[in-house]
């Protein structure tokens, strides 16, 4: 599946991309992405999203087809395609028996950093929240903490392209909330881009500005959010939490236009409406006028994972 | 290097090369106290003991443990993985990959020769002719890049360190074990070809070359002593025949590894 629609300069591009393992094949994939996007890609396990990643990484080399980082071919052009791109793998690979400190001087070293290497070093340990762990082994740190530690190895150093393999895996909702804030911040102007692969649909809904999702190698979708549900489903959800609401109320929300389910669970309604009209100006009319006190009314917050799921039912995936 | 010194094996090792440069020492001091077991003239020299001794089986051992790890346990642990997803030249990485490996060796093969030479000291007195250490080390050094590139392109074929083990301690003893059968074949039928098979055999050059690099610069009592650990007798007839098979096969080793590691997929961390 072509998809030209990309921001910026292009970072990244797959052209015709083919890997064939022998007995399983992924591609050929098409794909171009922007500097200053946050891409989020999806697929269930085995649809090829590691592969892509890899072979954007230089780590494997495309059957047929050419991947293109930066402009350069990451196999014969390695160091050129990679000089800013930052990896942190979905099971942190590191060893235990280095500090943080020593991890980082490490990379710093690999990357050629010509700056002050303490100072780059405390800055990325305050940014991910280990400055108090800088000195304390990796064997001694918690799952949590050694994601952490993953994420500032692919920060340090000034990147530009952030390759992302499940960043949030372990980390507490406040962990997670910062991390979100600074992948935004990290990609705000067109600075850098991120491209992140993952389970956690509202994670992705709420930072990435583009959605990918792939099934067996190849790319179903992609867009934004909101444009890969529109695409996806024929149905939007709008979840209304009031009190008050007369049995008259609920019965007038279910005569309204293209409304074609509402469901009570205390004083929260999910309301399904054929299409994507958005109908929360009128609903809340009606729900003002009809005496009840209303809270909140939006669209459903696990639209995209609905879309996901439906995405893949439609190609022949049940679970 | 720090990940080596890490690991428990390293430190196994070398505790291994204590025992084996100290407690011999000790054992032939004690058996030979006035027995004259070992003549007199011979102390200067009992060094060579501990030296030669230990090449043929200890070192090229301890060469194969370091090398068949350095490349396989990267992938094993994923470490490879994520370093080259750096902008990182893969020939660097294996250079420094076979490079760090065999500095470490390095350091294991000065330490057997320091201890063998203190040992020597200890229990036999004051050692002679020592000034040819600095070249016998260079020597061993290079007869042990063999195996040591034997089991780094093993590992890097098989990327599991397990296997890499195996592979290339199968290979070091079936050639050590074979050199022996067919010397004795020879020594029997008077074959020429029994004797040029266990020439080209791996462990001929590696075992020959520092005893022919050090037996012209020792004075002939040094035999009694080089025939007490079974190091008098050469395999390769000449000096420059052992180097030229100790080249040939590592460079082959080499190559092969490098070939495989440029053109292959980097592999995933295995469980």
């Amino acid at each position: 599946m072509s998809d030209p629609s990309s921001q910026g300069p292009l970072v990244l591009q797959f052209q015709n991309t083919v890997k064939d393992y022998g007995g399983k094949k992924i591609g050929p994939v098409d794909l171009n992405i922007g500097n200053g996007e946050i891409v989020g890609f999806l697929g269930p396990n085995g649809s090829g999203k590691t592969t892509c990643v890899r072979l954007m990484l230089g780590l494997i080399r495309p059957s047929s087809g050419n991947v293109r980082v930066n402009g350069y071919d990451p196999i014969s052009r390695h160091v050129q395609a990679l000089n800013h791109v930052a990896y942190s793998p979905e099971l942190p690979n590191i060893q235990t028996f280095l500090t943080p400190t020593e991890l980082l001087t490490l990379v710093l070293h690999e990357l050629e950093f010509k700056g002050d290497k303490e100072d780059e070093i405390k800055r990325v340990l305050e940014l991910v929240g280990l400055i108090e762990y800088r000195d304390t082994k990796v064997g001694k740190l918690s799952k949590g903490m050694v994601q952490r530690l993953s994420v500032a190895q692919a920060l340090i150093g000034n990147p530009e392209l952030l390759v992302l393999d499940e960043p949030m895996l372990g980390l507490d909702p406040a962990g997670s909330a910062h991390f979100r804030e600074v992948f935004r911040e990290f990609a705000t102007g067109g600075k850098g881009t991120v491209f992140m692969s993952s389970h956690m649909m509202n994670e992705v809904e709420s930072l990435c500005t583009s959605v990918l999702i792939i099934h067996s190698g190849r790319i179903l979708f992609r867009g934004s959010s909101s444009e890969v549900i529109r695409k996806v489903l024929d149905y939007s959800v709008v979840t209304v939490e009031a009190q008050g609401l007369q049995q008259e109320t609920i019965n007038s929300i279910k005569e309204m236009p293209n409304v074609s389910q509402v469901t009570i669970n205390n004083q929260t309604i999910e309301i399904i409406i054929k299409g994507h009209e958005d109908i929360r100006p009128d609903l809340s009319d009606l729900i003002v006028k009809s005496g009840a006190k209303l809270y909140t009314i939006k669209t459903a917050d696990n639209m995209l994972e609905r879309a996901y799921i439906e995405a893949l039912k439609k190609n022949g995936v049940d679970r | 290097m720090k990940r080596a010194i890490a690991k428990r094996k390293v430190l196994a090792l070398l505790a291994f090369t204590i025992l084996l440069d100290t407690f011999p020492y000790y054992a032939l001091s004690t058996a030979t106290n006035g027995t004259g077991f070992i003549p007199l003239p011979a102390y200067p020299y009992i060094w060579v003991a501990g030296v030669f001794g230990l090449q043929p089986l200890f070192l090229n051992f301890t060469a194969i443990l370091i090398a068949a790890s350095a490349m396989s346990e990267e992938y094993e642990q994923g470490t490879a993985e994520l370093l080259l997803s750096k902008p990182v030249r893969r020939n660097d990485y294996f250079a420094g990959k076979f490079l760090g490996g065999f500095i470490l060796f390095l350091i294991i093969l000065a330490f057997n020769i320091l201890l063998s030479v203190g040992s020597a000291f200890t229990f036999f007195g004051p050692q002679a002719s020592l000034e040819i250490l600095p070249g016998l080390f260079i020597v061993q050094a290079f007869s042990s890049l063999i195996f040591y590139s034997l089991a780094f392109m093993l590992g890097e074929l098989v990327r599991r360190s397990s296997l890499a083990y195996i592979f290339s301690s199968a290979v070091f003893f079936a050639s050590f074990i074979i050199s022996g059968y067919l010397g004795l074949i020879y020594s029997l039928t008077g074959k020429e070809f029994y004797r040029t098979v266990q020439i080209y055999l791996p462990t001929s050059p590696a075992n020959s070359l520092p005893v022919q690099y050090a037996s012209p610069l020792l004075p002939q009592t040094v035999g009694i002593v080089l025939r007490f650990v079974g190091a008098d007798n050469t395999i390769v007839p000449t000096i420059e025949l052992s180097v030229a098979i100790l080249l040939a096969y590592t460079v082959t080793a080499i190559v092969l590894a490098a070939g495989y590691f440029w053109y292959a997929d980097i592999s995933r961390r295995m469980g």
